[in-house]
């Protein structure tokens, strides 16, 4: 960031204050570093560790007996495999409608002629801040037949308004007269949207791609509270039942009748498994997702 | 274009002219406002017409918030009332109106006080500890002269952020439970003789929520006051250092007053979101989570008093009753807060 200029000053002048600051920025964020990164590596061995051996603790860095017997288990197990095709299925189709619902919602309100656009934004605005609370809405959604219903993951989120406000304020910066030229070659405004202002949001998009779709991913929200048919439940879900089975009793139960894993051991594997794509996909969105947060904190 | 203006003063001329012809004015007055409003109302209309596509685009999004926001806000009603599911939706507004009761109720309920205490204390106590550590973490990764160090770690430390509470309580549990790692390591080195109960403990829960917090969080918060310091103009600090100036000083007297407005802004917001949980509005599910029969006493909250009592227990009226006043003192503080910020600073979500 900063200039040669600068930084030749910098490299001449090193006095002993310099080293210690040194010392002392490098060290506080290694820590930083391994405090963050350390308890994700520490789930990885343990899930590839044998169950009842991992229980006896002792183990840091290293798997002791390695194994692959959880992650067999685990996808053997007919559960936690509906529960991750569910939980693919609402981030896929969820993200899809989500995304497209909310740009198109606020590429119509980025206009600045738009009629009644006061009232609408009142209405959004109102929508963000105050809500019925819980109760009068699972009333509203058991009333759309929507309680126990797959649709539940994938319609009640689909518009999203701190997202709408984001992208409006993005959508404003693109150019009228792109817009315009195109209209005026008789495009409709749908095909302006989808052929014109998304491929030119691209980085844009994919923020919000990665928010939307991680915040279906994680929900259990949802799967704990409107769901109860057993086959529907999310991955997430699943993993919060097996959580709150070893947070009170710290003894590890035997998973399955004849194997050396445990509900600890099996816990880890899945936990792996639904962290894995997250930890996958985020660092290649990292320069978009910074700009994105930037135009809807700052810019404002 | 000729506006209602102009029109009553044109009236005001006619002071002296008698009743009569008044009248007729006031007619003719009454007649041309029509006229103007009917060409007013035919030209919104001609314009809506013209962006008739793009007002659809709208439209939908607004009748779905209608549906999914504006209705379940009429559903509010249920906490004045004597409802109980067994009536059926069409209860809601046939049961009988029984005013402040179930707000009386809550009041004196024998667990208030406990949740108060909770709801407020944990929300204060993160706003403590999570607000000043991503401000001092940012600038310290800017002292990193290391650029691929420097990413590494920036991007490692935000990773927890995109992870759920679930999977962060899940390890949390093999980490602190009372066979998991810590007390394993403490009891090694002796330092305890009986494993400390993290996860179970009364006295424990508040810093272990904020601990756990400020873990999942400090990357994410560390960002934006990142993107502030790299806004700085680098010749503040060319001549600060011309001047003599050691990196200390730099620090305290360019980068801290620089970035004091986005601090002043996230400060402002995060007290606006303090019922919700601080910076990153989870209270909810960190209570719901960590939460378990043995600690109840400090980590049940409002927000989960709401679920036990109206999804698990199926007492409707009072959970809605009690949910109002949640998202009554959660909407006066962002309200109050926004407004503040945007004296302030000029910067407001609203």
């Amino acid at each position: 960031m900063s200039n040669k200029l600068f930084t030749n000053i910098y490299h001449k002048k090193r006095s002993a204050g310099d080293w210690i600051l040194d010392i002392l920025v490098y060290s506080f964020s290694f820590i930083v570093l391994i405090l963050t990164l350390y308890p994700f590596y520490y789930i990885l061995v343990v899930s590839f560790n044998e169950g009842l051996d991992a229980s006896a603790g002792g183990i840091y860095f290293w798997p002791r007996k390695f194994t692959l017997e959880n992650y067999h288990m685990f996808f053997s197990d007919i559960k936690w495999i509906k529960g991750i095709g569910i939980t693919v299925t609402r981030t896929l189709i969820g993200t899809t409608i989500g995304v497209f619902f909310t740009t198109l919602v606020a590429y119509g309100l980025s206009f600045p002629n738009l009629l009644f656009k006061k009232y609408y934004m009142l209405i959004i605005v109102i929508s963000m801040y105050f809500s019925g609370g819980i109760i009068p809405y699972y009333t509203l959604l058991n009333q759309l037949h929507l309680i126990n219903n797959f649709a539940v993951y994938i319609i009640p989120g689909a518009l999203n308004t701190f997202f709408i406000m984001i992208a409006m304020s993005f959508f404003a910066d693109i150019s009228p007269s792109l817009r315009e030229s195109a209209t005026l070659d008789g495009a409709s405004e749908i095909k302006v949207f989808l052929k014109i202002i998304l491929p030119i949001s691209k980085p844009f998009i994919a923020t919000l791609i990665l928010f939307i779709g991680v915040g279906h991913w994680n929900n259990w929200y949802d799967s704990a509270f409107f769901i109860q048919d057993k086959n529907l439940k999310t991955l997430s879900y699943l993993m919060m039942e097996v959580v709150n089975k070893t947070m009170i009793s710290s003894t590890s139960a035997n998973y399955g009748a004849s194997s050396s894993t445990t509900t600890v051991s099996i816990q880890s594997a899945a936990m792996i498994v639904a962290t894995l794509p997250i930890v996958c996909v985020y660092p290649f969105l990292q320069k978009y997702f910074v700009k994105g947060i930037m135009v809807g904190s700052v810019k404002e | 274009m000729l506006n209602y203006g102009q029109f009553t003063q044109t009236s005001f001329n006619y002071y002296n002219v008698d009743i009569r012809e008044k009248q007729l004015v006031k007619k003719n007055i009454i007649v041309r406002k029509r006229e103007i409003y009917n060409t007013m109302r035919h030209k919104k209309r001609s314009v809506f017409r013209g962006q008739i596509a793009i007002q659809m685009f709208v439209l939908s999004g607004i009748v779905y918030l209608i549906i999914f926001n504006f209705v379940p806000m009429a559903g509010i009603i249920m906490g004045f009332k004597d409802y109980d599911i067994v009536m059926g939706v069409g209860g809601i507004f046939t049961s009988h109106w029984v005013g402040l009761k179930y707000f009386k109720e809550f009041f004196s309920d024998y667990n208030i006080g406990n949740l108060i205490r909770n709801t407020i204390g944990i929300s204060i106590l993160k706003l403590i500890f999570t607000f000043p550590m991503p401000i001092l973490f940012a600038i310290v990764l800017n002292e990193i002269r290391h650029d691929k160090f420097k990413r590494l770690v920036q991007t490692g430390s935000y990773l927890p952020h995109f992870i759920s509470w679930i999977i962060i309580s899940g390890i949390a549990v093999q980490f602190f439970s009372t066979g998991g790692m810590i007390n394993t390591i403490l009891s090694k080195l002796g330092f305890i003789s009986d494993p400390i109960k993290f996860m179970t403990s009364v006295k424990l829960f508040w810093g272990f929520a904020v601990s756990l917090d400020l873990w999942k969080e400090l990357g994410w918060w560390t960002i934006i006051f990142l993107a502030a310091i790299s806004g700085i103009n680098q010749d503040l600090y060319e001549s600060a250092q011309i001047d003599g100036a050691g990196r200390l000083r730099r620090i305290w007297y360019i980068t801290m007053p620089s970035i004091k407005p986005t601090i002043i802004v996230v400060l402002i917001l995060a007290l606006g979101n303090l019922f919700g949980g601080g910076l990153s509005g989870s209270n909810f599910e960190q209570s719901y989570l960590l939460g378990n029969s043995m600690n109840k006493e400090a980590s049940s909250i409002i927000q989960t008093y709401v679920f036990e009592v109206g999804l698990s227990q199926g007492r409707y009226a009072y959970a809605t009753a009690v949910g109002l006043i949640q998202s009554i003192i959660s909407l006066i503080l962002i309200l109050s807060s926004n407004f503040i910020s945007k004296k302030l600073s000029g910067v407001g979500l609203v």
